[in-house]
């Protein structure tokens, strides 16, 4: 199987306000195949989102290697990092991340722009369509509901096409019926795109509808 | 969705912020631009206004006094030259043309000025433009009418110092038949027919002074009669109303003595020396054109060597006039140029102010993909664009303003300002507007700039 995400003996340290380094996140390996869904599962405080954020190039690791679909973003200019991240990686957020003053269909094509996505508005519809939302496309962030707007951020995730999609507890902020809809919505839309799936949270009830399950701390 | 998109999006997100800041700038642009429009525009005027008066002959005094008083029909006279002045300058074998002006009552605020026909026949206002009459004629006029009226004002005004010596006046002699029913005329300027509605054939009461006052006595004995209307030159012309010399000295109170006259009186010259031709009447003013420029200096010298008259070159004083108000000029431009830095300072404020919640929309721009230069190009494009839409609207603004002001100074002056001949200067306006603008949004462009993305991305509690 095609590996589309790679980490080896990844560490991050924060320097703290005493003078102090904080490890974060200190990892041996772990793979994510093509087309694959995964779960890390971790306590709060425990560098998911820090993990996330390395892997999509935001924040640079002091070691290791991250290789995403064959490239490691780390050896990339900053630049180029921005440019990979955008075409390779789709980013669902917790707090989904939406910009207030833009549409929904808006906010799709936002990410289409900085990852020269192809399609253009025909492609963020249709995203869009997928997700149910075919009647709120030029409805802004406040007047979509809290689940409707996470599917919008689905839907921009998904946009470019990205063999990886990132998401960061994408049902924390939801109750638990539109957290099973959105979960739900979001693992078809990535099996149905071939776009492999890498979600961190620690909420048991995501965890239990994945077949690969990891604790963050058993990659120590 | 392009970069200018982006930039429409979040200016209209902060509504409020980018209405107030653009119109800041569009107000110190538009101040900017009418203080140039109008200054080149009073400037040009005042300066073609003089096109046609060569050379102004008057009082001594203020020579700026005397021309802004003849040619711009403003301020006051600043004295009278004698009527045997005016003839010498006429029979000059430098002079072309020489037009006496007689200024003293106002109708409604509205000059009148005494003159002869040669105005209206021979005097070009500016090179080529006679003034033109819109309906009626001008009015009768006479010399020979005018010396028996230069005569009745000196009896009147013999008999009134007589009377304050308490001697007893004797009845005046019959006039001739033909001077006796003198036509009281007035040609009216185009201005003066529109505000006051006066028409051919209707009559008008002068009062006295070149200003209007409520204790001003009224020739309420003598009306005039409007003969004609002038089209409108766009000059001052439009705001005067000329009348026939010799009506003007028909007026009780216009009988001004030449003080030489009555000094000669007190001390009589020997009979060897006695003037055949006694200097009776007296101007305010003479006009002048010259048959050569070559000849003007030599006639400027000449005459401002004299104890009893002035010479003045308008154009000369003008530019004087300007060079002093040029300075204030600058100072409300440099007020004007003040608002837009002050504008410039708001913007940056402004886009500061909201670097808080914009931080986190940044992350997600960033986190979406998009470079650091990006996001540096969205806050400053804001800015400039902020600027160069204000600066636009500032431009038409200043425009309008001028167009608007027109009519109320044309009414004030009789002349109006090119309202939208657009300046190459003000290109350069616009130019600014955008280097104020970058420079503006520097400062939060580079705080944009260094955005920590990984921090900004999680809502702020």
């Amino acid at each position: 199987m095609n590996e589309v995400l790679s980490l080896r003996n990844l560490r991050k340290s924060y320097r703290e306000a005493d003078g102090n380094l904080l490890e974060v996140i200190r990892l041996r390996e772990y793979t994510l195949g093509a087309n694959e869904q995964a779960v890390l599962v971790g306590h709060s405080g425990s560098g998911k989102s820090t993990l996330l954020n390395l892997i999509a190039g935001i924040l640079l690791p002091d070691e290791g290697e991250i290789l995403v679909n064959g490239t490691d973003p780390t050896k990339l200019s900053e630049a180029a990092r921005d440019r990979f991240r955008a075409a390779n990686i789709g980013y669902v957020f917790q707090s989904f991340n939406l910009l207030q003053g833009f549409t929904a269909l808006e906010n799709v094509l936002l990410g289409q722009m900085f990852g020269g996505g192809t399609g253009g508005a025909d492609r963020a519809i249709q995203l869009l369509k997928s997700v149910g939302l075919e009647h709120r496309l030029h409805h802004k962030p406040r007047a979509l509901s809290v689940g409707e707007q996470q599917r919008v951020a689905i839907a921009r995730a998904l946009v470019n096409a990205p063999p990886l999609v990132l998401a960061d507890e994408p049902t924390g902020s939801l109750d638990a019926k539109n957290g099973a809809a959105v979960l739900e919505l979001l693992r078809r839309i990535c099996a149905d795109g071939k776009n492999s799936l890498l979600l961190v949270t620690h909420d048991p009830d995501v965890m239990k509808s994945f077949e690969k399950v990891v604790q963050l701390e058993d990659l120590r | 969705m392009n970069l200018l998109k982006i930039v429409m999006k979040n200016m209209r997100q902060r509504a409020l912020a980018t209405w107030l800041t653009g119109a800041s700038v569009a107000l110190g642009v538009a101040l900017a631009v009418a203080i140039l429009l109008v200054k080149q525009g009073v400037q040009q005027r005042f300066e073609q206004g003089t096109l046609g008066y060569e050379m102004v002959v008057g009082a001594k005094g203020s020579p700026l006094q005397l021309v802004l008083n003849t040619v711009y029909n403003l301020d006051i006279s600043p004295g009278n030259i004698s009527w045997k002045l005016f003839e010498q300058l006429r029979n000059d074998k430098r002079v072309k043309l020489a037009v006496p002006f007689s200024v003293g009552d106002n109708y409604h605020g509205f000059r009148i000025v005494g003159t002869t026909d040669a105005f209206f026949k021979d005097f070009e206002f500016e090179p080529g433009r006679k003034p033109e009459l819109a309906s009626g004629r001008i009015f009768n006029f006479n010399e020979a009418t005018l010396r028996s009226a230069f005569q009745e004002a000196e009896q009147r005004a013999r008999d009134r110092e007589a009377k304050e010596r308490g001697e007893e006046v004797k009845p005046a002699a019959e006039l001739p038949t033909e001077h006796k029913e003198r036509p009281f005329e007035a040609v009216i300027g185009s201005i003066v027919a529109q505000d006051t509605g006066l028409q051919i054939g209707q009559t008008f009461i002068a009062a006295h002074g070149v200003q209007p006052s409520a204790e001003a006595k009224e020739h309420t004995e003598n009306p005039w009669t409007v003969v004609g209307i002038l089209a409108p030159t766009h000059t001052a012309v439009d705001r005067a109303i000329y009348i026939n010399l010799d009506s003007f000295y028909q007026i009780e109170g216009h009988e001004i003595r030449n003080p030489n006259d009555r000094k000669k009186e007190e001390k009589p010259a020997p009979a060897e020396e006695k003037d055949n031709d006694p200097d009776l009447g007296q101007v305010s003013s003479v006009v002048l054109k010259l048959r050569s420029p070559i000849l003007a200096f030599s006639l400027y010298r000449e005459l401002n060597d004299r104890e009893d008259a002035m010479a003045a070159f308008p154009a000369a004083e003008i530019r004087k006039l300007f060079d002093i108000v040029g300075n204030i000029d600058s100072l409300l431009l440099a007020q004007a140029i003040l608002i837009m830095v002050v504008a410039g300072v708001a913007i940056a404020v402004s886009i500061y102010n909201s670097m808080s919640e914009r931080r986190r929309e940044i992350a997600i721009l960033r986190a979406l993909g998009a470079r650091r230069t990006t996001i540096f190009s969205v806050v400053l494009l804001e800015a400039m664009t902020i600027c160069l839409v204000g600066a636009a609207v500032g431009l038409v603004g200043g425009h309008l303003v001028v167009a608007a002001a027109n009519g109320f100074l044309y009414k004030a002056s009789g002349f109006v300002i090119p309202a939208f001949h657009v300046q190459p200067l003000e290109w350069y306006v616009l130019v600014v507007a955008v280097i104020l603008g970058a420079v503006s949004g520097l400062g939060p462009a580079l705080g944009a700039y260094r955005t920590d993305v990984a921090k900004n991305l999680a809502p702020s509690s």
